[in-house]
């Protein structure tokens, strides 16, 4: 080992770590203690986590450093320092979704995403903070309070999956798994200068993260590089006979092909999403100079407008919340969680159990969705959510049709001021209207930096969007993008 | 309550029932959405994993063989079968439900509108008074046995079963005053297939052995053992009257825990006539969930605080659609076996027996297996024999013994070398009934009883003629007596005969040869 390898440790690759074990340069325990180092110094500041994994990475790092010993082959993300949103399950861990009603539950099954990353030979570092039961866009909902942001502390890293875009942008692991319903891998990263992927609805099984909207929901990693997401989704992707909704489509290498360029490629910029009226100048200023890169790199670049897709926010607030009163169902006190104490009968121990178990939003999409299925309101509101849906997805697949790849911003500003928005659920929905139509027509998307903003410093995130289980080509884009670019995205941590 | 009673008010009003059948597919190898295996009772919570207890993050699939048995259950009840159909959440609070919603099936059932012809013989006739105004386009037939109707089926679909509760503390094991509940998760997650009748049933005879066509089409197709006592089987019904002539259907009330045949009928008959005393006596029916009391003979109505129950139905989004194509319905129809009707009827062609004997013995597909390995050994001269031999002793047998076919120590082939021994005259019918006793406790084959005991019936002539030349030597006067005219003497002589062979003279033998001697 030397020292000046791993006090750069915050800024390694997956390759560079693996390549690293490999050459003997460190070993993977050297590795697991470089992270928590790094979380000792940086976690009290930030709160990326709910939970430290030290045994279990120790564990994972030992079979690592074995296999060097006895000459093995070593899996692809051998070593690699890797954190988990934790309404991700994992025996040895709790998993508590950020909910009091969670707050002791511990994981009697591995979520098949999260095996598949360990089987890879990634290093269980801990669970990550998250808005609760995903219902957020700032992680400012966590029953165990907010995280912060590692570019300015002041700030939100965006959310759901706030904790998992922190702790990778503040280097503390070197990839994270999110969950994704309309954006909660794809705002945070973009506030969080992280690269950030959601997948194709059914490329990854969500065979153990807790449900928040079923049709929508889908796992994706957070990393520093494009490399480093196409290598994690080579772990995760892929059928599991435990999810029906997991496709059995082939699984490329997703690694090939990524430094093939984007000469000839069709790039469709959407305009109408790119002039919304809430989109900050500056966003949209990066958004454009990201397109004139592409165009310079070869790329055809044209422009379309999707209507539709102005309509997914509601739709979505009507889908997300619908699956998720229903998903969230189980939390009744009974089986696990919290109990409410001294009930008087089953209906109060349901009903304070839940009362004093959820927060506030979480109430708040619980009787959304509850409304919206109701006798008489189903067909004013699902039914024609449903319909939106199913035209959204259309008018992507039109637009597919003329392009190979759509860009839009991820996120309509950058990262805003913790409690800036936490008063006002309208104005904090609106984080999400690039993210959601990818959503709800089940569309790969990935955030990748793209420009720093001139005013605060602060990490913008261009979103490029693929068609359906063609994520070989938008991160072929993406990593087109963040070559020509090579935008030092390392966050200042001044104030730590 | 008396029979006339239930006749009596149907000759004034008409009875409107519709009867809801769930059948837990237990001879499936797991459960409906996860990989537990299906049985009945055993250690509480032991039987469970992930999925069927609703833990968070875990996830259905579908068990691609419990869709396929409900298919071929709708295909044996002549439905239709969906191109597309899927399942639905239905949802509600309960402590038996670990998601605290049922995966269940709405608007798009896997099948729907089939029909089931139910033949009604016997003293359950009389049940129906308008047989003769022949007022329903359902009565196919009748004839001076019975009749046969047909009742429509308007769906079946598949959804999952709930767990089991134990209320602790309270009276009658009621949730209502209990102390605390447990909760047996094993249950949880088992196959159950919902058929929901139309309307066309007229009387409790007609709900009874509609139910009991049911159980025998669905043994025959090896689904579920239908067993209504542990609750595989479980028949609710709705039912409502109607002054006779009247239209409009009345008030009906739902009915539940009917957990045999019997109680099915008489908890309909019962909750006929009550409706009926109700409207007599100027009162109203109201729309209710009423539980039969066993004990009591009686129903009464479920405590229903919530009646107006909003299930917020919306389609599963954790499963895909399911979109069957014309190929893969034929290709399950193609595995439908005989159904009991068919056997009924190749029964009564190819052995002769009476269609009352050939439908009791089709209605339950491993007894009628029993019969055709024993058949096949005995040939089909014996299928008579051999039918009562089964409908009777051995019936008997397992009833009292509480076991089943499996559990019986008498095989087919053991039961077919019985009747060929009393068939070929080796032994007697009265020596069979001790031989078969025999079997019973000892599970040895009947011919080794009979050697064992030496019962073996002598046929010999030369034997009989000599114990009966002795028997003549030895009572001149008795010779004398009949030969005078007192014929009636014979059963005395063969009483003698077969003291004299210990019992084992061929009784047909010696009768014969008795008369030639006394009557030279
Ligand atoms: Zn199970």
């Amino acid at each position: 080992m030397t020292v000046s390898s791993l006090s750069d440790f915050s800024q390694l690759s997956a390759r560079a770590i693996r390549d690293g074990i490999v050459s003997g340069e460190f070993s993977a325990a050297e590795i697991a203690s470089a992270a928590y180092s790094r979380i000792d110094a940086l976690e009290p500041d930030i709160h990326a986590f709910n939970e430290l994994t030290p045994q279990l990475a120790e564990e994972a790092a030992a079979r690592i450093d074995a296999k060097v010993a006895a000459g093995e082959l070593l899996p692809p993300l051998a070593g690699v320092p890797a954190a988990f949103k934790d309404n991700m399950n994992l025996v040895g861990t709790h998993t508590t979704c950020s909910s009091r009603i969670l707050k002791n539950y511990q994981s009697v099954y591995d979520c098949s995403a999260v095996r598949r990353l360990l089987d890879a030979g990634a290093l269980p570092i801990g669970k990550c903070n998250m808005d609760e039961f995903a219902f957020g866009s700032s992680t400012e909902n966590s029953a165990f309070g907010p995280t912060r942001n590692p570019w300015d502390l002041d700030r939100v890293p965006g959310g759901s999956s706030g904790g998992s875009a922190a702790a990778v942008a503040a280097g503390m692991v070197t990839v994270s798994l999110g969950s994704d319903t309309g954006g909660s891998i794809r705002q945070p990263g973009a506030l969080t200068g992280t690269v950030a992927m959601k997948p194709t609805y059914g490329r990854v099984s969500r065979y153990g993260i807790v449900a928040f909207a079923s049709s929508l929901d889908q796992i994706g990693p957070f990393t520093r590089s494009v490399e480093d997401a196409a290598m994690v989704l080579n772990a995760i992707a892929g059928h599991d006979d435990m999810d029906a909704t997991s496709v059995r489509e082939a699984v490329p290498d997703f690694t090939v092909g990524l430094g093939d360029g984007v000469k000839g490629l069709r790039v469709g910029v959407v305009r109408d999403m790119v002039d919304l009226e809430g989109c900050a100048p500056e966003v949209r200023a990066a958004t454009e100079s990201a397109l004139a890169t592409l165009a310079t790199l070869g790329a055809e670049v044209g422009e379309i407008d999707l209507p539709m897709s102005q309509h997914g926010l509601a739709a979505y607030y009507i889908i997300g919340p619908a699956e998720a009163s229903s998903n969230l169902a189980r939390f009744d006190g009974i089986r696990y969680g919290y109990r409410a104490p001294d009930a008087a009968d089953v209906l109060d121990l349901y009903m304070r159990s839940r009362a004093e178990g959820f927060g506030a939003e979480s109430i708040r999409r619980i009787m959304l969705g509850t409304h919206a299925l109701s006798s008489g309101y189903y067909d004013a509101y699902y039914g024609t959510a449903q319909k939106t849906r199913t035209l959204i997805t259309r008018e992507f697949a039109a637009a597919f049709e003329r392009f190979d790849v759509l860009i839009t911003p991820t996120a309509p500003t950058v990262a805003f001021k913790i409690g800036e928005k936490a008063e006002d659920p309208l104005s904090m929905y609106l984080s999400d209207v690039y993210t959601i139509p990818l959503n709800l027509a089940g569309l790969p998307g990935i955030s990748v930096p793209c420009a720093k903003s001139a005013t605060t410093g602060l990490p913008i995130g261009v979103q490029i969007i693929g068609n359906h289980f063609d994520e070989s080509t938008m991160l072929r884009v993406a990593s087109a993008l963040e070559a020509a670019l090579a935008l030092d995205m390392t966050p200042p941590l001044t104030g730590i | 309550m008396a029979k006339d009673r239930l006749t009596e008010v149907l000759e004034r009003y008409e009875a409107v029932i519709g009867l809801e059948i769930h059948t837990e597919l237990t001879s499936l190898n797991s459960k409906m959405f996860c990989g537990c295996p299906v049985a009945f009772g055993g250690e509480p919570n032991t039987r469970v994993c992930p999925v069927c207890l609703g833990l968070p993050g875990a996830l259905p699939v579908p068990n691609e063989a419990a869709v396929e048995a409900t298919v071929l259950a709708g295909l044996s009840v002549e439905c239709a079968i969906a191109p597309y159909s899927q399942f639905h959440r239905k949802q509600y609070f309960y402590p038996d439900m670990p998601k605290d919603y049922q995966i269940s099936q709405y608007d798009l059932p896997f099948c729907g509108f089939g029909h089931v012809d139910i033949e009604v013989d016997g003293d359950g006739v009389a049940e129906r008074i308008d047989l003769d105004a022949a007022v329903s386009a359902n009565l196919l037939e009748r004839d001076s046995d019975g009749y046969v109707t047909r009742i429509g089926v308007t769906r079946i679909h598949l959804e999952e079963d709930t767990g089991k509760m134990v209320h602790v503390g309270g009276s009658e094991g009621r949730i209502s005053g209990a102390d605390h509940s447990l909760v047996d998760f094993n249950r949880a997650g088992t196959p159950l297939m919902e058929l929901v009748s139309e309307p066309d049933i007229r009387t409790p005879e007609e709900a009874r052995r509609f139910a009991q066509k049911l159980r025998s089409i669905f043994l025959a197709l090896g689904i579920s053992d239908c067993s209504m006592e542990e609750g595989s089987m479980r028949v609710d019904g709705n039912v409502s009257v109607r002054p006779r002539g009247q239209v409009e259907l009345g008030t009906k009330s739902e009915i539940k825990n009917m957990n045999s045949f019997k109680t099915l009928h008489d908890a309909l008959a019962y909750e006929i006539v009550r409706q009926a005393d109700e409207i007599d006596a100027g009162g109203r029916i109201v729309q209710e969930t009423r539980h039969y009391d066993v004990g009591a003979k009686r129903t009464s109505a479920l405590r229903s605080k919530e009646e107006a129950h909003d299930y917020r139905y919306f389609p599963e989004p954790d499963m895909v659609p399911f979109e069957f194509t014309p190929e893969w319905i034929e290709g399950i129809r193609a595995r439908l076996p005989e159904l009991p009707d068919a056997r009924r009827d190749r029964f009564v062609r190819d052995f002769g027996l009476p269609k009352g004997d050939a439908r009791t013995l089709a209605a339950d597909a491993s007894f009628a297996d029993f019969f055709e390995e024993a058949v096949a050994l005995t040939g089909p001269s014996l299928a008579k024999p051999l039918v009562n031999w089964a409908l009777g002793d051995f019936s008997a047998y397992l009833n009292a013994e509480g076991i089943s076919l499996g559990e019986s120590r008498v095989t087919s082939a053991m039961l077919a070398e019985l009747v060929e021994l009393i068939g070929d005259g080796t032994i007697s019918g009265k020596q069979g009934k001790v031989v078969f006793v025999e079997m019973t406790t000892s599970g040895d084959a009947p011919g080794a009883i009979v050697a064992l005991r030496g019962m073996k019936q002598v046929s010999d002539s030369d034997a009989i003629e000599a114990a009966v030349d002795r028997v003549m030597a030895a009572s001149p006067a008795e010779v004398a007596n009949y030969r005078a005219g007192k014929t009636t003497l014979i059963g005395w002589f063969v009483g003698q005969v077969m003291r004299e062979m210990k019992g084992q003279g061929n009784p047909g033998l010696v009768n014969e040869v008795l008369a030639r001697k006394l009557d030279a």
